[in-house]
């Protein structure tokens, strides 16, 4: 990366989530730098690393936080998901319950994330093709039912990896700047300091609420 | 002081038929001699294992214990009370599948010890022999291990002429089981942890333990002394129970805004560090970088995942012998930051 560390035109925060051993910290670190352990250590806490990548001539500066698997360290801190724009929610293509959970884990981020968080179902692991437990359709079956973008990688031979983070950062993206076509920043336009926003509910038809029946 | 000066100190202290602990806490904070296996006999001084008293130590050293997890379950037992599908919370066969779960956890974690060395995925020399010459029936990860459905593609090729390709491949594992009658370090640290989460129901196996468990049974099942080598198993699952009394806070996430839970260990690491340096502290408010990001790990492991093996032996000689533990730890981190 060319771009100097402080020098970024967004700073997006992307958090890793999923069973533990499914390869969490290793995407972390070939994704940021470029290094895959095949004997690492449980991670306890949180970790991060930061990577730039441009995007339509943007930098984007893509701060990435892992975190351990197990119940214990997820709610360590709210401050895990404060602020995440996005989650990369990995299972192992060889372990089938770790695909089996991450029904879970998407719970979990309804419960704790922002609402509009942008997650992407990684099936990691796909060197192991050998010891495929989750085929790759049905999991993209999942995610589109679920509204997930998909990517199956392999931290190990680093297929895929750059274009997981990749993708998820440019959807972010068009996201965000979207958002600011639509809502101008504060500052931009003179708005009168006595006008509210008016909230407009859908009308809710009294005639469609269902009925109990047969109690 | 001169390294064999040391020796000598320590060996007189711990010669004396009652153990002054105050004498050696204040040698050993210095550092323990990695001879003689000195560092085992005191960390288990240290940690209120052994008593003071020299002659009692043969009693509690003198195990006839041999645990064994799970050897008591009558698994494959199948009755019309009891029965695999059973939804009964007392049923046997749920208690089975619950420890599974913990087991899982445990055997992905103790593969992960230590990956640095070998020492883990080396056979010990002590195996528990009802275990390992149980045609792998008895071995803890065998409970957990995945199984896959054999397939294969089959051909036919004209009359009578069937091709069966097996494709039978595996992915190499380091830490691989031993042949029958042997036993790796990695699978003894996993009977002990499995052991420890069965008797402590409350707190379970929590990650991160298998970091607190391995400097203890990595001295222990390397002490000089082969008749004391042999008990190592027993005397770290004791040891390390004893430790776990004082720091298993840490672990619990319900106890973590308590006096003794994590939180406030890393309130008194923000202190410190206010107190020795403000301007680190200022900067880091400002950055909003805060201890559960960078402190958590170091507490939490008593900083075991921080430095290679041999330094964290010696830290830990430190802290064992820290009269208000765990008060070093948070200048060690402190300085760690400065």
């Amino acid at each position: 990366m060319s771009t100097r560390d402080d020098e970024y035109d967004y700073l997006f925060k992307v958090v890793l989530i999923g069973d533990s051993g499914v390869g969490k910290s290793n995407l972390l670190s070939r994704f940021t730098r470029n290094e895959f352990n095949l004997e690492s250590k449980s991670t306890i806490g949180v970790e991060f690393a930061t990577r730039s990548i441009q995007v339509d001539g943007k930098t984007i500066k893509a701060q990435i936080w892992d975190t351990a698997g197990q119940e214990r360290y997820r709610a360590i801190t709210a401050a895990y998901y404060r602020g995440a724009v996005g989650a990369l929610l990995v299972y192992d293509i060889a372990k089938h319950l770790t695909y089996e959970n991450v029904e879970r884990w998407l719970r979990e981020l309804r419960d704790h994330a922002d609402q509009n968080i942008v997650i992407m179902l990684v099936g990691n692991k796909s060197d192991l093709r050998h010891l495929r437990a989750v085929l790759t359709d049905e999991a993209k079956a999942f995610a589109e039912r679920n509204g997930l973008s998909f990517i199956e990688t392999s931290a190990l031979d680093s297929t895929n990896v750059d274009n997981a983070f990749q993708n998820i950062l440019t959807e972010i993206y068009r996201i965000v700047s979207q958002k600011q076509i639509r809502d101008p920043p504060e500052g931009d336009t003179i708005r009168p300091q006595n006008v509210e926003p008016i909230d407009v509910k859908p009308t809710v038809n009294s005639d469609s609420v269902r009925k109990q029946c047969c109690q | 002081m001169a390294y064999r000066a040391r020796l000598k100190e320590f060996q007189d202290i711990l010669q004396e038929d009652f153990v002054q602990l105050i004498k050696l806490k204040k040698l050993a904070f210095n550092g323990i001699p990695d001879d003689q296996g000195l560092r085992a006999l005191c960390w288990k001084l240290l940690l209120g294992y052994l008593p003071p008293e020299r002659e009692s130590w043969q009693d509690v050293l003198n195990h006839d214990l041999v645990v064994m997890p799970g050897s008591e379950e009558t698994n494959g037992d199948c009755t019309l009370l009891d029965h695999p599908l059973s939804i009964n919370p007392d049923s046997q066969w749920q208690t089975y599948f619950k420890d599974n779960e913990v087991l899982l956890q445990i055997d992905k974690d103790v593969r992960r010890l230590c990956p640095d060395i070998s020492f883990f995925q080396q056979p010990t020399d002590y195996p528990c022999s009802q275990i390992v010459n149980s045609n792998d029936v008895k071995r803890l990860h065998t409970r957990v291990q995945r199984s896959v459905l054999k397939c294969a593609n089959v051909e036919r090729k004209g009359l009578g002429i069937t091709k069966i390709a097996l494709v039978l491949k595996k992915a190499q594992e380091d830490y691989q089981p031993m042949t029958e009658g042997q036993e790796a370090h990695w699978e003894v640290v996993e009977r002990i942890l499995f052991l420890y989460a069965k008797l402590n129901p409350g707190q379970g196996y929590v990650q991160g333990m298998n970091e607190i468990i391995g400097p203890i049974y990595y001295t222990f099942a390397r002490d000089q002394d082969a008749a004391y080598r042999e008990y190592a198993e027993a005397d770290c699952f004791f040891c390390f129970t004893n430790l776990m009394s004082e720091i298993r806070d840490f672990f619990i996430k319900t106890l973590d805004s308590t006096d003794c839970g994590i939180n406030n260990m890393m309130v008194r690491l923000t202190n410190q560090l206010r107190e020795s340096d403000f301007d680190i502290w200022l900067h880091f408010q400002q950055l909003e970088l805060r201890p559960e990001y960078y402190g958590f790990r170091w507490i939490t492991l008593l900083l075991s995942q921080e430095f290679p093996l041999p330094d964290v032996l010696r830290i830990w000689d430190t802290l064992f012998s820290d009269e208000n533990r765990f008060n070093f730890l948070i200048y060690i981190c402190c300085a760690m930051i400065m």
